[in-house]
């Protein structure tokens, strides 16, 4: 083992570079107000102190809303199908899983842009119920536009770790809790879902992450106007030219998502 | 022994990288999406035996992003009001017009604009306004009279599609109130964003991107804000819209190609240039594109052929109150976004 521990220190370097270096320039900018350059440096809160401003605050709230209710969805969505995938045998649930993970081959963009042929207002589904006589329903640029490209691509992150744990678990469980007289319903609440939690734990933060800080989906299916932290930013940097404010944002989005891993690693050791 | 071998093979491995294909110049040339007939890249490498490097950029702030922040390229092809920032920062290299054999085929209106007053930096691409883009069949033609309050019409609530650019937006609202497009008045401003916030409570508008070229196509909704040469397009592609800028004015706006310091080949540059403007390329790519030529001839043809009858292709030009985009200072700019900003977000 000796000799392998020189083995990470490219690792090391790398992790340097692209991580650490990266980060610090974050955090100056964060924490300057210059402009782009950063050959006259004056430290500032100012950046902070903007996003206290009623604006920011409530996209702040919007996108922890809208994260949290796909984060919901997901959950639902993604243990049914876990749970029933992990009832095949081994075999079948590869490739199951191998299915499951099939629209993750595709690009995002392609998939969002899908979404908007479908849900137009001249699209696929408005075509089907006007053949049907039924009025046209204009579902672009609404709340359920962009949960449902949210969900559609962060479904897979949620289904995969909460299938790792429910495979892994060891089927005595079920059994003894069955022999010592417990029902279906109780042996699922009090055997089979505590034993998934780390899987559940994993595709919550996962999908929370990338539901906060996306950009793409809400732009394409909601609109200009549908602005969250992750749009936030993204104008911050490409149109405003504000890097400063940018990066302040990124990094209170940053703190948020490491104190909600924080206190849900929290969860689950308490759990144990 | 198995150093040797090591740095034996590292070196051949280098040699193959490094010696793979022929020396080729290469141009790096950097443009808005959608705004060229790709088939005229292959035909330039063909032509001069060269590579070109093409990049997109979707707005002219993202392209000054990225130039800003070290990206290199030769061409870039710019608005007015982007150009006159990059001359202001030093970043742009003088055209020599003496190696552009095309150059006298240029619209004269086209030059000698307040962004380059002597023409020694810019070659103009294409040129037009922006204006509303509205479904004829749906949109009663008094109502047009209203001019851009026309976006304000609660007839059309739900049916309207804005341009995600605060420059824009702003732009409309200003001239809607009839001030000038370059005002740094806050009050102006102020104005220009309460008549925005009030569009949005009454008419609930979608701020969209470039999206909006598919998405009159298929004929989505009945009102557009678009630029003339993305109407052109889309009126070609459906027959039922119809193009036209209000009486209190719009911006006009030249795009135009522009050489960077950092062009070490500027001979090549220049034949990429001459090669844009040559007739029957520019023919190709404004009739692939849609937006208006600068080459005089081209404009002149394709108006009486491929798009006549298409407003759009032959925009308003001198409009009494139509205006360029000036360069805006930072402060006013940053006061801009972050109106915009309210503007979405609340």
């Amino acid at each position: 083992m000796r000799y392998f521990k020189k083995l990470v220190r490219p690792y090391i370097a790398w992790s340097a570079v692209v991580i650490i270096i990266p980060l610090i320039m974050m955090l100056l900018y964060a924490f300057t107000n210059s402009g782009n350059s950063l050959l006259n440096i004056q430290f500032t809160f100012e950046n902070f102190k903007r996003f206290a401003e009623p604006v920011y605050l409530n996209v702040f709230l919007k996108s922890l809303k809208l994260g949290l209710l796909t984060v919901a969805i997901c959950l639902v969505l993604g243990y049914t199908l876990a749970y029933i995938i992990a009832q095949f045998k081994e075999s079948t649930q590869n490739v199951l899983i191998l299915l499951v993970t099939v629209p993750m081959w595709i690009n995002m963009l392609l998939r969002t842009y899908a979404w908007i042929s479908i849900l137009s207002d001249n699209g696929l589904l408005n075509a089907l119920l006007s053949k049907l006589g039924l009025e046209p329903v204009s579902m672009m640029y609404t709340d359920f536009a962009v949960m449902i490209g949210q969900v559609c691509d962060f479904l897979p992150f949620m289904i995969i770790p909460i299938h790792t744990s429910l495979s892994k678990m060891d089927k005595s469980f079920i059994e003894a809790s069955y022999d010592l007289g417990a029902n279906p319903v109780q042996t699922f609440f009090k055997v089979v879902f505590k034993l998934s939690i780390p899987g559940v734990l994993n595709g919550v933060i996962m999908v929370f992450l990338l539901s906060i800080s996306t950009f793409v989906i809400p732009k394409l299916l909601g609109g200009g106007q549908y602005v969250l932290m992750g749009n936030l930013i993204e104008s911050q940097f490409v149109s405003v030219g504000d890097w400063n404010f940018g990066s302040a944002i990124s990094i209170i989005l940053a703190v948020i998502i490491l104190f909600a891993i924080r206190w849900m690693k929290k969860v689950d050791a308490a759990d144990n | 022994m198995k150093k040797i071998i090591s740095l034996i093979l590292c070196l051949v491995l280098v040699c193959a990288i490094s010696g793979c294909g022929e020396e080729r110049s290469v141009l790096k040339v950097y443009n808005a999406g959608e705004y060229i007939d790709t088939s005229l890249l292959s035909a330039f490498e063909k032509e001069n035996g060269c590579k070109v490097v093409y990049e997109t950029f979707d707005s002219n702030e993202s392209m000054y992003t990225k130039v800003m922040s070290g990206e290199q390229y030769d061409i870039i092809i710019p608005s007015d009001y982007m150009i006159e920032r990059l001359l202001k920062e030093g970043y742009l290299q003088e055209i020599d017009k003496a190696k552009l054999t095309n150059y006298d085929g240029i619209n004269p209106a086209l030059l000698s604009q307040p962004f380059d007053e002597e023409n020694k930096y810019t070659v103009p691409y294409f040129w037009g306004t922006v204006g509303i883009l509205y479904d004829k069949t749906v949109v009663a033609e008094e109502d047009l009279k209203d001019g851009w309050e026309l976006l304000k019409n609660p007839k059309y609530k739900d049916d309207i599609y804005m341009y995600d650019s605060e420059r824009d937006s702003f732009m409309i609202a200003l001239k809607a109130l009839g001030y000038s497009l370059n005002t740094a008045d806050k009050a102006e401003l102020d104005a220009a964003y309460a008549w925005l916030v009030e569009q949005r409570d009454m008419v609930n508008p979608i701020y969209v991107g470039d999206e909006v070229i598919d998405s009159m196509v298929s004929g989505n909704k009945s009102i557009a804000i678009v630029y003339s040469g993305d109407a052109a397009y889309i009126m070609s592609e459906n027959e039922d819209l119809g193009y036209f800028e209000p009486d209190d004015g719009t911006n006009a706006w030249i795009d135009a190609m522009v050489i960077t310091k950092d062009c070490q080949d500027t001979e090549l540059a220049h034949k990429f240039i001459d090669f844009m403007i040559a007739p029957e390329n520019a023919m190709k790519n404004s009739e692939a594109v849609g937006y208006t030529s600068s080459v005089m001839s081209v404009f002149d043809e394709l108006k009486e052929t491929v798009y006549s009858g298409n407003s759009a292709y032959n925009p308003r030009q001198n409009g009494e109150n139509d205006e360029f985009f000036r360069y805006q200072d930072t402060e006013t700019k940053k006061y801009c976004a972050e109106l915009w900003t309210k503007v979405k977000a609340q």
